[in-house]
């Protein structure tokens, strides 16, 4: 093992992961990104870059925008991360999930958990986001296959159906 | 009218948005190890030693290979297998494998490349490709330096420019473009019980790697299993081999599975690229603006190793007259090895160097007779009937009259919209540009290019199509499912589909070239008639009837005479359940009839409508619109239609403004995506347009064309040419150089420079 890659003196790390409590007693200066890969088997989660450029690791911590791959769980103590397996499931998918499906805002998916995250963190604080909103809240997600339009059309179809479902349940 | 929203949704979209999905290089298996590839120090040298010795004690290593492991023949290449799966004496460029390990963590297996001693010799760097052809270079492989030669000639260009009243002489550079797909390479590889192993590894030729996977483990090919979708996309990235027979030699040595996932760094290093090209042209017209002479003389850099490098310049010097009707061509090419990375198969496939080369002749031509840029072009638009680029027979088109009439008609609009538009500002220049292109489908003349599929009722009593191709992100599963569910008019849920699997599926051949879709309809349309048949039968016997009275509709048969439902697909699988019913073809993808090498016979068409504005102080481009319009046949999947072009295009504007993957002494400038730049969702423009001419010409049988690279060929130009109208200045090279933008703003007082 290289040096001063295992701590000694080892405490367990608590954190949520999508509600789940998770006490981690591997390394604590592990990529958050690998430990939920690998350790958790939440898969969702990808890596692309692994240097915080590309947005495949997008995860939410207490509600905010984080790449996992420069995340180490000595940082995350106490949080609540959300990954995409915690933003909806195959039965009951995410307003967002289910604009990006209907609007073909993916290819080959491979960006697209990440994407999704993000797009979550935007519509959490910003209903009703312009294109350059979207464009913004965006930029750290790379996409090679779309070329974005669609994941622009995704996201505003979202933010509708979330602004009439808001709508509805306030009458 | 531009494609619109169908509603239908990707079968594979759910586990995408989901992130249930997994990809090959998700699987974990049991007891699996982590297996890791040393790949060179240098560009360029001789190996003098291999000392493995303390990586082998290291704890947690279970295996450390080098050439002396490979049984079977140590090299790969789809076409010329002469990149080493281990160097032994020599290595040729920065991406060359010299050792590999296995271990039971990540980390392990990296200590272990650590503590891998190589010893080597430095040789003088080939970095360039002058430096290759110089009398004095060093041989980089047996045959020389020159990879590949390829000429066409059609008349006389030499003679015909006496006659010409002007003719232009221009040398255009592209760069070396990464794939960037992002997933980068890998998967698992499985030691089997008899034995043999299963590889789940992407490819875009799963029946491909297996064969070149046989000659190098020296395995049977029955005993070799490649599982290849779904993947984090390609662009023709991953149709050579790459990490898979380390993974394979690995496992066979440690009877474990070994999982293999290449890092970003390692991915730039040893993974494929656009070649780089340097092209002169020099072309000539009459003062009426007919073209009569076009010579090309094209060098691509094709680093170290073979590939399909040969291919991609033959496509390339095919493609060198483009769309056009002209009398005398004459076009050379070399494919040249040098020690930088290997170039090789990428989205476009040389036509979009050479479209770039060609579409700038021609604006400057344009320019020269003083004539619009579009009635240049149709002047000398190929013709319905026309010979295609190498005076061959090609399926006769009038696609690029076509697309060429929608970008005048497109651009018209945007100059209207323009003019009601604000001003930009004494510092921002604005400019629409326009380019047209020919891009052909399939391998060409020959080239081995057979095709198949299979449809069977499964035992579920789904309609079940069976092909040999891979899902990499372009929807071809999507293009299964409606191509079946228009056959029978049935439901989306009484098909499925099964790909990417050599153990189940029929030869189908390469999942490239804009091939898949052409040829999952042109299997169905063989199979329809023989699927339906034994579907007829099976229900007359059961019911007692004649198999002519029935017909297929939504969830099973129907009878002629009432319309009513007279059995569902279920209950004739579950009639008979022995015996899948199943149907199953084989064809080539059609080739022009002239004995003429690489000629293509089906051919789409593409036009790219750009504006853009450049800001004279940062020299910086934006593109602001992006249209296309493209004659490709009637559209199968038009989400999927529109996403590959809209993708495309943008996937382009990184070409053209930002994409180089530039070498120094033969090692990258650029190792990850923090420096080397593609298209974000900023730079792209936020609302494109993708207009699709279905039509096609009287009596074409050939049906729908695919799309997976004609939006890539002609945006470069297209930006081009926008930045010609918008300063008045050619440009030669991509991705177009912020400083010489700059230069030009300050040069010609273009605005009012502080500096
Ligand atoms: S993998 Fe984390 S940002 Fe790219
Ligand atoms: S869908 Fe493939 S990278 Fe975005």
């Amino acid at each position: 093992m290289k040096p001063g890659y295992n701590s000694t003196v080892k405490k367990d790390v608590h954190f949520q992961v999508n509600n789940q409590q998770v006490s981690y007693s591997g390394n604590p200066s592990a990529r958050m990104a690998d430990v939920l890969r690998e350790d958790l088997q939440q898969t969702g989660t990808k890596i692309s870059c692994g240097v915080g450029r590309c947005g495949a690791c997008s995860i939410l911590v207490d509600g905010e925008l984080m790449n996992a791959c420069l995340l180490m769980p000595c940082q995350v103590e106490g949080s609540s991360i959300t990954t995409i397996e915690g933003i909806g499931s195959k039965e009951a998918m995410d307003p967002i999930q289910e604009a990006f499906l209907t609007e073909g805002g993916f290819q080959c998916g491979y960006c697209t958990p990440g994407m999704i995250v993000a797009a979550k963190a935007l519509l959490n604080q910003n209903s009703d986001p312009s294109i350059t909103d979207i464009q913004e809240a965006l930029a750290g997600n790379l996409c090679r296959c779309t070329g974005y339009a669609s994941i622009i059309r995704a996201v505003r179809k979202a933010a509708e159906v979330l602004n009439v479902q808001a709508a509805n349940e306030k009458s | 009218m531009p494609l619109k929203n169908d509603g239908k949704i990707r079968p594979d979209g759910i586990e995408k948005v989901t992130g249930s999905l997994k990809y090959l290089t998700d699987r974990r298996m049991e007891g699996m190890l982590y297996g890791r590839v040393l790949r060179s120090h240098y560009p360029h040298a001789l190996i003098k030693s291999i000392h493995t010795k303390d990586a082998e004690e290291l704890p947690g290593v279970k295996a450390v290979i080098t050439a002396a492991d490979v049984p079977g023949l140590n090299g790969f290449g789809i076409v010329t297998p002469n990149q080493p799966v281990f160097c032994e004496e020599k290595v040729r460029y920065m991406g060359d494998a010299v050792a590999a390990v296995a271990a039971v963590s990540k980390e392990a297996a990296e200590e272990a490349l650590d503590k891998i001693i190589v010893e080597y010799e430095e040789l003088p760097i080939l970095d360039t490709m002058e430096k290759s052809l110089a009398k004095e270079a060093a041989e980089l492989h047996k045959e020389g330096n020159i990879l590949h030669r390829a000429e066409q000639k059609r008349g006389s260009a030499e003679e015909a420019f006496a006659s010409c009243d002007v003719v232009v002489e221009e040398t255009y550079e592209t760069p070396r473009q990464m794939h960037t797909y992002m997933e980068t390479e890998g998967g698992v590889v499985v030691p089997e019980k008899n034995g043999g192993i299963t590889v789940y590894m992407g490819t875009q030729h799963g029946l491909k790697d297996r064969f070149q996977l046989s000659r190098i483990l020296q395995m049977e090919e029955e005993n070799i299993r490649v599982v290849s979708s779904p993947m984090g996309g390609s662009f023709g990235g991953k149709d050579e081999l790459n990490v898979q027979p380390y993974a394979a030699l690995l496992a066979l040595k440690t009877g474990k599975p070994v999982h293999i996932h290449n890092s970003r760094k390692e991915s730039v290093r040893a993974g494929i690229k656009r070649h780089a090209m340097k092209i002169k042209m020099k072309t000539g017209a009459d003062r009426e603006g007919k073209l009569l002479a076009h010579q090309t003389y094209i060098e691509a850099d094709t680093g170290a190793y073979a590939t399909l490098g040969p291919a991609i310049l033959e496509f390339a010097v095919e493609h060198a007259s483009g769309p056009y009707d002209i009398e005398n061509v004459h076009t050379k090419g070399l494919s040249i090895y040098t020690n930088n990375g290997v170039a090789g198969e990428f989205r476009g496939f040389g036509g979009n160097q050479i479209t770039f080369a060609l579409e700038g002749q021609i604006s400057r031509l344009a320019a020269a007779l003083n004539m619009d840029l579009h009635d240049f072009q149709a002047a000398n638009m190929r013709k319905n009937e026309s010979p295609g680029p190498l005076g061959h027979r090609i399926a006769p088109t009038n696609g690029g009259l076509l697309v060429l009439e929608a970008a005048e008609r497109i651009r018209k609009e945007k100059e209207a919209e323009l003019k009601e538009k604000q001003p930009p500002g004494k510092y921002i220049k604005r400019g629409i540009g326009t380019a047209v292109t020919m891009h052909g489908g399939g391998l060409g003349y020959g080239r081995l290019d057979p095709s198949g599929g299979m449809i069977r009722l499964n035992r579920e009593g789904k309609i079940e199509g069976v092909f040999g191709f891979e899902e990499c992100g372009q929807g071809i599963v999507a293009v299964i499912e409606n191509t079946l569910v228009q056959a029978f008019e049935c439901r989306r849920e009484d098909v499925c589909f099964l790909i990417g699997d050599t153990e189940k599926v029929p030869v189908s051949g390469s999942t490239t070239a804009s091939r898949g879709t052409s040829m999952v309809h042109h299997a169905v349309q063989r199979l329809k008639p023989l699927f339906q048949q034994q579907l007829f039968e099976r229900a007359a016997a059961l019911l007692d009837k004649s198999p002519a009275d029935f017909y297929t509709g939504k969830g099973g048969l129907y009878k002629f005479e009432t319309r009513e439902q007279a059995i569902t697909y279920r209950e004739l699988a579950e009639a008979f359940p022995e015996k899948t019913l199943e149907v199953q073809t084989t064809f080539d993808f059609p080739v022009t009839p002239d004995e003429i090498d690489s000629g293509h016979f089906l051919y789409t068409f593409g036009s790219v409508v750009v504006e853009i504005e450049i800001d004279m102080r940062l020299g910086v481009v934006r593109v602001i619109d992006l249209q296309h319009a493209v004659a490709a046949g009637p559209v199968v999947n038009p989400k999927g239609y529109r996403g590959q072009v809209e993708g495309g295009g943008v996937m382009s504007i990184g070409y053209s403004l930002m994409e180089n993957a530039a070498m120094t002494n033969g090692q990258y400038d650029t190792d990850n995506l923090d420096t080397y730049m593609i298209p974000s969702i900023q730079d792209a423009p936020a609302e494109m347009k993708v207009e699709a001419i279905e039509d096609l010409y009287e009596n074409d049988q050939y049906g729908p064309r695919g799309v997976g690279e004609i939006g890539t060929v002609a945006v470069a130009p297209a930006i081009a040419e926008a930045v010609f109208q918008a300063i008045g200045t050619h440009i030669t090279s991509i991705p177009i150089s912020r400083e010489i933008l700059m230069k030009l703003g300050r040069k010609e007082n273009r605005y009012e420079a502080r500096v």
